[in-house]
C-alpha cells in the first residue's frame, strides 16, 4: 500500500515530465521553470531514499549535504551576488570555475549534477531506481538543449554539472560516512554496561540489536565549527521517584496514558521509519520543497535552499551521532519498566540507538533555522507528505495532513512527536532544539553571498 | 538462622496440602551425559531439539541443534543415560552449516524418522549474505544417516530459515513441510553480489511450503496453495483449530506490529489451497512472535494457543465455534514480564489438565537473567511454580521440548540454551529436567498409521474418562520454538484409572475407537484402513441427482396449468 502510493506520486511526476515534453514537441511551449526543475530533483532525491533498502536517517542526511551542496555549485556561478562556499568547506578546496566568455545554461548543470551525484551516492539502490534517475536526466536534457546543437555551449554546461558532481563525491568518499549503509551495524562493538546506559530496544523498529552506525560522530562534518560545538548538558542518573532524572521519564510515562489523537496522529506523522519512508532529514528536505514551490524562487536561491537544508541536517545528524555515544543513554522504554511501570512500553516502538539528544529534534530545528533565514521566521506551510498512507491500526491513528504558521512550529512538533511517541524524555527534544539551531547558524554565516565592494 | 530457615521451609511444604502434590524437576543433565550449549552466529538466533526414535527401540533420543558449535544425536541408552552417536550416525554434514532447528518424520515411509534441520549459513566460511539450504537427513534403519538434500530436491533453496514442522496438510499420509524464513531468499552467486544486493539482503521473506511428493521429493507449493505473504518468519506450526478435520497452519512472525502479523492459514482440503484467516478470528497477533505452544487447556475440545513474544506471551483462547480466539493471559495468571521462546503444554503434574512450560532467554549479546516459567494449571488459572519445581534456570533458553526419556509414564523436559556471547551472572548449558513427581495415573499412546502419516502427525486422539475430554494433537514440529516434542500422546488422570473410550481422528478423516482401556501403560493404535472416497465417483453421482431432480422440477413446471 505505501508502495502503491509512493509509485503514485512518481507515476504523477513521470506524467508531469512527460506531459511537459510532449506538450513542448507539439507547441514549443511550456517548458518548465527552473524552481521545477529543482523540485524535481529533490522529489527525485527522497523517492531513491525511500526506496533504498537498509537506508537510515544518518545516511541519507549525508546523502542530502552532497547532494543539495551540488545543486548549489552547479548553478552558483550564474549569479553575481553569490559564490562558491567550497573554500569554507571542511577540506574541499576551490572548486573549478566555469570557462570565460561561455554562456552556460545552468538548468543543464543543474540536471546533469543532480543525476550524477544520485547515480553515484546512491550506488546501491536497484537497477530500477538507476533508470529513474536516468530518465529523469534525459527528459530534462532534451527539453532544454538547443534545437540547433551547433555554436551551443549544452554540452559544456552539462559537463561542467557533471565534473563538480564528480567533484563533491570525491571529497564525500573520505568523510567516514562514504557506502556507510554497508556499516550500519557493527557486530564487533562492545560497548560498557553500567546503570542508565542504553540497551537494545525489546519493543523495536529494527531486528538490530547493535545500535545504529556507533562510529559516525567520528565523521567529517560539512563545516569544520560544526565539530567544535560545546557538548550539552546531560541530567545526571537517578532512579529515585522526584530527582530530575527520574521525571524526565516519569514524563513520558505520564503523556503516554493522556495521549489525544491528535498527538498520536503527530506521533506516527513525524516516526519517519527509514524502511518505510524519505527518512526525518529527508523530511525536511521535503519542506525546503514546500518552500519553493510556494515562492518559486530563482535557480541559485533554489539550490542554496537545498544546499543550506542539506548540511543542515547532515551536520546535525553527524553531531547527534558523536553525543548520542558519548553519553550513550537509555531511551523511557529501558528505564520506565524498570523502574517505573513493568508494563509500560512506549506509544512508538524504539529505534535501535541511544536516546540523548533527539535526532529528530536536532534536525528538524536545524533545517527550520535555515529555513526561516532564507524565507522568514512566519511562513505558512501545509505538509502532506504521508497523507494517502493506510491508516495505523494498531495505534488507531490516521496520517492527518499539518498546518503550520512557521518553521520552528514544525521543528518543534517534529520534536514533541518523539516525546508523544514515548520514544525521547523531554531533555532529549530541548537539547536537540538547541544544537540543531547552533548547527544552522554555522551554515547560514556561510558565505554565500558576494560581500559587497566598496566603493573607494 | 539458616538452618531454621530451611526447617520452616521443609516443614511447610509437608503441611501445605498443594505442597505435597506439586510435581518437581531434577535436573539430570550431567547424569544423563548431556552436554550441549547452542552457540549463535552474529546474533540472537537460534537452539532446537527434535525428539525421535531413531532407533526404534523403545527409547526416544534426542537431535540438539549447536549453532555454531556442532549438533548432536544423543542415542537414548534406556538406562537413565543418552550416549553422543553423531559421529556414527553420519552427521558430519551438519558440521558445514549453522544450524537453528530441526523437526523429524517419516518422509519415505520406510518405518524410521527422517531429520529436518534448518541452516542460515556457513560455520566456516564467511559470506557477504548469510543464506543457506537446509539439511534433508535420510534415515538409513541402520542407526545411520544419509544426507538427502539434493535427491529430494531441497539443494537450491537458499534462504535463513529458522524453523520447520511437518504435517499432513493434503493427507494423503506423506508429511509435508512448513519451514519458516526470517530474512529473504537469496539465489545469487557470491561473485554478482554488489551493494544493491547487500543493501536488500535483510528484508522479510517468504515460508516454504514444501509437498511430501509420495516420499520421493518436496515441491514447494506456497504458491500453487495461494500463499504469498512475506515476514521475520520463526516457523508455524500445523494444527487442526477449527476441528474440520484437516491441518491449518499458523505462522509465527517476529516484528508483527511493524511488518506482518502473525497469520492463522484456514486449511480448504480437499481444495489445494490455504486462506488468511488470522484477522476475523483475532489471531493477527502483532508481537515478535518466537514461537505457539498448543494444547486445550480447559478441556473445551478446542485448540488453545500459548505464543511466545519479547514482554509478555499471548494466552490466545479458542473461543470454538469460529467465534475467534482472545489474550486471556492476565486473567490465566501467565502474564509475566519476559523474553519467551519454547512453550509446551503438558499434563506434568498428572491431574487431569494441562500446565505449561515457558523457556526465557535475554538477546546475544547483551543478556540479563531470567527464569524460566512453570505454570501449574489450577482450574482455569495458572500459577508459576518454577522455583518450587526447580524448574527457574536462569540460562539463556531458546527451544524446549517434552518427552518422557525414561519410560516412567511422566513427561520430562529438555531446555535449550545459549551460550552467553559476553559475559553471564550464571552458567547457560542445555538442562534435561527428569519429572519426578509420582502422582497421578496416566496413560502414553502412540499412532502407527496407515493410510495416514505413520507416527499420527496432524492426528487428534480424544479420550472420555471420568466424564471428562481430552485432546491431544501429535506434534509434528513447532509447538514449542524451532523444536519438536515426542509424538506420543502424554495424558494425566489424575485418580481416575480406567479411560472410558479413546478416539482417533486420523488426518484424511478416518476416525477408530476403542474402549474400556486401563490407565498406567503405554499403548500403541494402528490405524485400521478404510476404503478411500473415490471422488470421480461422488461427483458422477452427484451429477446425476441433480440432472434426475432438474428433469423432476421441469416436468412439475410443465404439467401444470
Amino acid at each position: 500500500m505505501i508502495s502503491t502510493v509512493y509509485n503514485r506520486k512518481v507515476i504523477i511526476l513521470i506524467m508531469l515530465a512527460g506531459g511537459l515534453f510532449s506538450s513542448c514537441k507539439q507547441a514549443d511551449e511550456k517548458i518548465p521553470e527552473d524552481y521545477e526543475v529543482a523540485t524535481a530533483w529533490a522529489d527525485m532525491t527522497n523517492y531513491i531514499a525511500k526506496t533504498t533498502p537498509s537506508n537510515t536517517p544518518t545516511f541519507s542526511s549525508r546523502c542530502l549535504g552532497y547532494i543539495g551542496y551540488t545543486m548549489y555549485e552547479s548553478v552558483v556561478n550564474s549569479s553575481t551576488e553569490y559564490q562558491s562556499v567550497a573554500p569554507e568547506l571542511n577540506g574541499l578546496g576551490a572548486l573549478p570555475m566555469p570557462e570565460e566568455g561561455i554562456k552556460y545554461k545552468w538548468v543543464l548543470s543543474l540536471n546533469a549534477g543532480q543525476a550524477e551525484i544520485l547515480r553515484n551516492i546512491y550506488i546501491q539502490t536497484s537497477d530500477e531506481n538507476k533508470s529513474k534517475i536516468d530518465s529523469l536526466e534525459q527528459h530534462f536534457e532534451k527539453l532544454f538543449r538547443d534545437k540547433n546543437p551547433k555554436d551551443s555551449n549544452d554540452n559544456k554546461s552539462i559537463e561542467y554539472g557533471r565534473m563538480i558532481a564528480q567533484r563533491i563525491f570525491e571529497w564525500s568518499k573520505t568523510d567516514g560516512g562514504h557506502r556507510g549503509y554497508l556499516k550500519n551495524f557493527d557486530k564487533a562493538l562492545v560497548f560498557k554496561e553500567r546503570p542508565g546506559c542504553w540497551r537494545p530496544p525489546l519493543y523495536a523498529q529494527s531486528f538490530s540489536h547493535f545500535p545504529l552506525h556507533p562510529h559516525w560522530g567520528k565523521n567529517r562534518t560539512f563545516i569544520a565549527s560544526d565539530s567544535a560545538i560545546s557538548d550539552p548538558a546531560f541530567i545526571s542518573y537517578d532512579t529515585v521517584p522526584g530527582s530530575a532524572y527520574y521525571n524526565q521519564f516519569k514524563q513520558v510515562y505520564e503523556k503516554e496514558k493522556v495521549l489525544t489523537q491528535k498527538e498520536k496522529e503527530t506521533a506516527i506523522w513525524w516516526s519517519d521509519d527509514p524502511d518505510e519512508t524519505f527518512t526525518p532529514p529527508g523530511h525536511s528536505y521535503y519542506l525546503a520543497t514546500l518552500a519553493i514551490r510556494k515562492t518559486k524562487p530563482d535557480i541559485v536561491k533554489c539550490a542554496e535552499t537545498y544546499a543550506r537544508v542539506g548540511i543542515a541536517v547532515a551536520d546535525a545528524f553527524r553531531n547527534c551521532w558523536k553525543w548520542k555515544y558519548q553519553f550513550f543513554s537509555e531511551r523511557p522504554n529501558t528505564f520506565i519498566p524498570e523502574h517505573i511501570d513493568i508494563e509500560w512500553h512506549s506509544f512508538w516502538p524504539d529505534p535501535p540507538f541511544p536516546a540523548f539528544p533527539s535526532g529528530h529534534a536536532i534536525q528538524a530545528s536545524a533545517a527550520a533555522t535555515v529555513l526561516a533565514d532564507l524565507y522568514g521566521e512566519r511562513f505558512e506551510i501545509t505538509d502532506s507528505a504521508h497523507v494517502g498512507r493506510k491508516r495505523d491500526e494498531l495505534r488507531n491513528a490516521d496520517f492527518v495532513v499539518r498546518h503550520f504558521n512557521s518553521f520552528w512550529e514544525v521543528a518543534e512538533e517534529t520534536a514533541n512527536s518523539r516525546f508523544y511517541g514515548g520514544i525521547h524524555t523531554p531533555q532529549d527534544n530541548k537539547i536537540g532544539l538547541e544544537k540543531g539551531k547552533e548547527i544552522a547558524n554555522n551554515v547560514n554565516k556561510l558565505n554565500w553571498k558576494r560581500k559587497p565592494i566598496n566603493p573607494i | 538462622m539458616t538452618y531454621r530457615l530451611i526447617v520452616i521451609t521443609i516443614v511447610t511444604s509437608l503441611i501445605t496440602p498443594t505442597g505435597f502434590c506439586q510435581s518437581h524437576f531434577t535436573d539430570v543433565t550431567e547424569a544423563a551425559g548431556i552436554k550441549h550449549v547452542f552457540k549463535v552466529f552474529e546474533g540472537m538466533f537460534g537452539g532446537g531439539a527434535c525428539v525421535l526414535d531413531y532407533n526404534n527401540d523403545g527409547y526416544e533420543d534426542l537431535y540438539i541443534t549447536g549453532g555454531m558449535n556442532d549438533d548432536i544425536l544423543y542415542k537414548n541408552n534406556g538406562n537413565g543415560t543418552f550416549t553422543n552417536v553423531s559421529e556414527q550416525a553420519g552427521l558430519a554434514i551438519t558440521k558445514k552449516y549453522v544450524t537453528q532447528g530441526v523437526a523429524g518424520a517419516d518422509v519415505n515411509r520406510d518405518g524410521f524418522v527422517d531429520l529436518f534441520i534448518t541452516t542460515i549459513t556457513l560455520r566456516n566460511e564467511k559470506k557477504a549474505i548469510p543464506r543457506e539450504i537446509n539439511i534433508f537427513l535420510l534415515n538409513n534403519g541402520n542407526g545411520t544417516f544419509r544426507d538427502a538434500t539434493s535427491e529430494y530436491g531441497l539443494d537450491s533453496l537458499y534462504s535463513f530459515s529458522t524453523g520447520g514442522s511437518f504435517g499432513d496438510f493434503n493427507a494423503d499420509g506423506w508429511p509435508d513441510l512448513y519451514v519458516g524464513n526470517y530474512f529473504n531468499e537469496y539465489y545469487g552467486k557470491l561473485s554478482y553480489i554488489n551493494d544493491n544486493t547487500l543493501v536488500g539482503a535483510n528484508q522479510i521473506a517468504k515460508g516454504y511450503l514444501l509437498l511430501n511428493e509420495k516420499g520421493k521429493r518436496f515441491k514447494n507449493v506456497y504458491a500453487d496453495y495461494k500463499l504469498d505473504f512475506r515476514g521475520f518468519g520463526f516457523g508455524g506450526v500445523f494444527t487442526d483449530f477449527d476441528n474440520d478435520g484437516d491441518q491449518d497452519l499458523i505462522v509465527n512472525h517476529d516484528f508483527g506490529y511493524k511488518r506482518t502479523p502473525n497469520m492463522l492459514l484456514e486449511n480448504h482440503y480437499p481444495r489445494s489451497n490455504f486462506k488468511d484467516v488470522a484477522k476475523s478470528f483475532g489471531m493477527d497477533v502483532k508481537i515478535n512472535s518466537m514461537g505457539a505452544a498448543v494444547g486445550d487447556f480447559n478441556n473445551d475440545g478446542w485448540m488453545d494457543y500459548f505464543i511466545t513474544n519479547i514482554h509478555f506471551n499471548w494466552f490466545m483462547v479458542n473461543q470454538g465455534n469460529g467465534k475467534g480466539f482472545v489474550n486471556k493471559s492476565t486473567e490465566l495468571g501467565t502474564h509475566f514480564f519476559a523474553i519467551s521462546w519454547g512453550a509446551n503444554f503438558g499434563d506434568f503434574d498428572q491431574d487431569g489438565d494441562l500446565d505449561l512450560f515457558v523457556a526465557n532467554g535475554d538477546l546475544n549479546p547483551y543478556c540479563v537473567a531470567m527464569a524460566d516459567f512453570y505454570f501449574v494449571n489450577t482450574g482455569n488459572h495458572f500459577e508459576d511454580k518454577a522455583r518450587q519445581a526447580g524448574l527457574n534456570d536462569y540460562g539463556i533458553g531458546r527451544g524446549s521440548v517434552m518427552f518422557d526419556y525414561d519410560n516412567d509414564g511422566d513427561q520430562d523436559l529438555l531446555v535449550v540454551n545459549q551460550e552467553p556471547v559476553l559475559t553471564y551472572p550464571v552458567p547457560s548449558v542445555t538442562h534435561l529436567y527428569r519429572n519426578d513427581s509420582a502422582t497421578g495415573n496416566w496413560i502414553k499412546i502412540s499412532l502407527k498409521g496407515i493410510q495416514a502419516e505413520s507416527h499420527g502427525i496432524g492426528s487428534k486422539i480424544e479420550i472420555e474418562a471420568g466424564g471428562k475430554k481430552m485432546i491431544r494433537e501429535i506434534d509434528g514440529g513447532g509447538s514449542s520454538h524451532i523444536s519438536q516434542n515426542s509424538v506420543i500422546a502424554h495424558f494425566g488422570l489424575g485418580k481416575i484409572s480406567k479411560i472410558d473410550k479413546i478416539t482417533v481422528y486420523w488426518t484424511g478423516g478416518n476416525k477408530q475407537s476403542i474402549i474400556n482401556v486401563a490407565a498406567n501403560q503405554s499403548i500403541t493404535i494402528s490405524e485400521i484402513p478404510r476404503e478411500k472416497w473415490n471422488y470421480n465417483l461422488i461427483y458422477i453421482i452427484v451429477g446425476l441427482i441433480a440432472v434426475a431432480a432438474g428433469v423432476i422440477y421441469w416436468r412439475n413446471v410443465k404439467s401444470k396449468p
